[in-house]
């Protein structure tokens, strides 16, 4: 029996994650695992309460993208007691979700992913952070913050409340936008869409260039990718159609509604973390030279499927990604770079929907009724497609809740991300801190958010680890 | 906020109440503060936060900040062993070094951010905790009657901590 290598955990992702390389006897890979924590029983949890209760409470299901949950939640609800909510309370909502998001790419590229490029993979960890980047970069850092403080200010004038929001209801929106809280937020909505352009300046300026070849081999895969794009294929965040492209760039779009027609889930005995795949291939196969039924959600997934942007600067960046990259482009850690088209997007758009008179308007919420009927949310988390799908009883009661969140989706993804990094870095048993971070690397492309609840003090997570033998018998388990 | 700085990089004390609500008495640290803001006028030398599971996005403000607060008061629910309900203060020094504790979003073991906060920023950092008796696998909201016993008891400790700043 080989030897194990265990990474625990992966550092700089949302949540914890704990990486399970096995070696065969000559020191090579033969296989990984990526084995997360999932929320459980918050399905069973829901049942039996108000359903209009539930934009409120799904904040509660993870700290890092609670206006996602909470602008999915409240379409699901809008979907349940059957009404189409005012212009101006899409809008609204809308505002909200573009000033999250430049709030969390910011995050992500900056705190999370940036430490690997701007003080180098093989840097120490102890440096290879967030301090470390307030240390080479001081006034970069200080730009972020601001930015970060302006976007979390702008969402507290949107909506009230920017850490446990309740603004979006369903039928529409609870809080009227001033014309001088308007203006206000012109003013901080400028100055972010000014470190957005600045990041991709940076970032194509002095990141990427000097490891483009990491990006070209690092985790790299062939899958297929799914995204939310308009009817005539704009680049979608809020509301719109489903498209699932195959790894040939061929696709098909369908209502989010019929998303069970079109994924559906497979599971593995060693974690929990259910396994979504493309449902007309008729299985999942995590195979790298022959993976079936694989897709991939998030910001590399929404720039394959879409054909193109709604606003000039980002449509400008779409133009030159996808002239240099192709489509679809399977590279990993494009992730960041399309992360960082789609900051720009948003902040574009928030300014866009400040200009736009409506936003101002009092029209922004209808009266709703409860009915029995099911109803679906669906919104692009800055992680990925987030679905919420939920059923009542004729009371408003809910009777059924199923959500597949954004990081669901890229697990299979990640998991051969890592096996294809892994098996590429790792020989004759050699390894090192550099090449394990290189594993991360793979994952954090993906800025998974894996709902967890840790709750010891030293760190450790409560989850239990199988070691499998090449037979699949279980020789060893580690539980915490 | 003022000048596009947060209130809790601003003000002198900061008192973070952290943890799940869903997850039993994961949710302690919540459920004092909120019964803090119930029952208490808050002093205007303090900002007393619900920062829920997204502790780490204020600490990273406030480590970068050219302001910070000159106290910050930790609540949370920790399993150190302990009898349940008991509380009692965690020393940063103690909390054992681990590469987790980089960038931890969700829960206290954000202590690397503790410890730059304390010994980097000269930031005075209190970690209190509260042993729970029950965190389920599965997602419960409410606190268990030992914890919930305790919060009043809490309160009235942290506003003599607010007050003697």
């Amino acid at each position: 029996m080989g030897k194990e290598i265990i990474i625990q955990p992966v550092t700089r992702i949302e949540g914890h994650a704990k990486v399970t390389i096995q070696l065969d006897d000559s020191g090579n890979v033969s296989n990984t695992m990526v084995n997360v924590v999932e929320l459980r029983g918050f399905e069973k949890f829901c049942i039996g309460r108000p359903v209009e209760e539930l934009p409120r409470i799904v904040t509660s299901i993870c700290g890092v993208c609670p206006w996602s949950h909470h602008l999915a939640s409240a379409k699901a609800c809008d979907a349940v007691f059957g009404v189409e909510i005012p212009s101006a309370g899409r809008k609204l909502r809308e505002l909200c979700n573009a000033v999250a998001y430049t709030e969390e790419h910011i995050l992500h590229f900056y705190f999370l992913a940036g430490a690997d490029f701007v003080m180098g993979p093989d840097a120490d960890y102890s440096v290879r952070n967030v301090i470390g980047i307030a240390g080479k970069v001081p006034d970069v850092a200080k730009k972020v913050v601001r930015c970060r403080h302006l976007a979390a200010k702008m969402l507290q004038m949107i909506s009230g409340k920017s850490i446990h929001p309740v603004a979006a209801v369903p039928g529409g929106f609870s809080k009227v936008l001033t014309s001088e809280e308007r203006d206000e937020c012109l003013k901080m909505a400028n100055e972010v869409l000014d470190l957005a352009k600045f990041s991709i300046d940076f970032a194509k300026k002095d990141i990427f260039p000097k490891y483009i070849e990491a990006v070209k081999t690092l985790g790299v895969i062939k899958t297929g990718f799914l995204g939310t794009v308009t009817k005539d294929g704009t680049l979608e965040l809020y509301d719109g159609v489903l498209r699932m492209m195959q790894p040939d760039g061929s696709f098909e779009d369908f209502n989010y509604e019929q998303y069970t027609d079109y994924i559906e889930e497979h599971i593995e005995p060693w974690t929990y973390l259910k396994f979504p795949y493309m449902k007309k291939a008729g299985k999942l196969s995590m195979d790298l030279d022959n993976p079936i039924g694989v897709y991939r959600t998030n910001t590399l997934a929404r720039l394959n499927v879409c054909d193109r942007i709604k606003t000039p600067l980002a449509q400008k960046e779409f133009e030159e990604y996808r002239k240099a990259f192709g489509r679809p482009v399977q590279l990993t850690l494009l992730y960041n770079w399309a992360r960082l088209i789609e900051l720009l997007y948003n902040a574009e758009y928030a300014i866009q929907l400040l200009n736009d008179p409506e936003i101002t308007s009092k029209d922004i919420r209808i009266p709703v009724k409860p009915r029995a009927a099911r109803g679906v949310g669906c919104i692009e988390a800055p992680r990925g497609t987030l679905i919420h799908d939920y059923e009542t009883d004729a009371d408003g009661i809910v009777t059924n809740v199923n959500l597949i969140v954004g990081t669901t989706h890229n697990n299979a993804p990640i998991n051969m991300s890592v096996k294809r990094t892994a098996m590429d870095l790792i020989k004759d048993g050699k390894y090192d801190q550099g090449i394990l971070n290189m594993v991360e690397m793979s994952i954090r492309a993906y800025d998974p958010c894996l709902s967890c609840a840790t709750h010891n003090l030293d760190g450790r997570i409560p989850v239990k680890i199988d070691i499998m033998d090449v037979s699949g018998k279980v020789v060893k388990t580690f539980k915490n | 906020m003022q000048n596009n700085i947060p209130d809790y990089c601003i003000k002198p004390v900061l008192i973070l109440g952290c943890g799940n609500i869903l997850f039993g008495d994961d949710g302690f640290g919540p459920e004092v503060v909120e019964y803090l803001k119930q029952n208490y006028s808050i002093p205007e030398n303090a900002e007393v936060i619900n920062a829920g599971c997204s502790v780490r996005n204020i600490l990273f403000d406030i480590i970068l900040s050219d302001k910070k607060p000159e106290k910050i008061i930790i609540i949370d629910a920790v399993g150190m062993g302990r009898i349940p309900g008991e509380f009692f203060e965690v020393q940063i020094e103690d909390i054992p070094e681990n590469k987790i504790d980089d960038f931890s979003m969700h829960q206290l073991p954000t202590s690397n951010l503790l410890r730059e906060l304390k010994f980097l920023c000269n930031v005075f950092v209190k970690v209190y905790a509260c042993q729970p008796e029950n965190i389920p696998e599965n997602v419960y909201v409410g606190l268990s009657k030992k914890l919930n016993d305790i919060i009043p008891e809490i309160c009235k400790l942290l506003i003599n901590e607010i007050n003697q700043h």
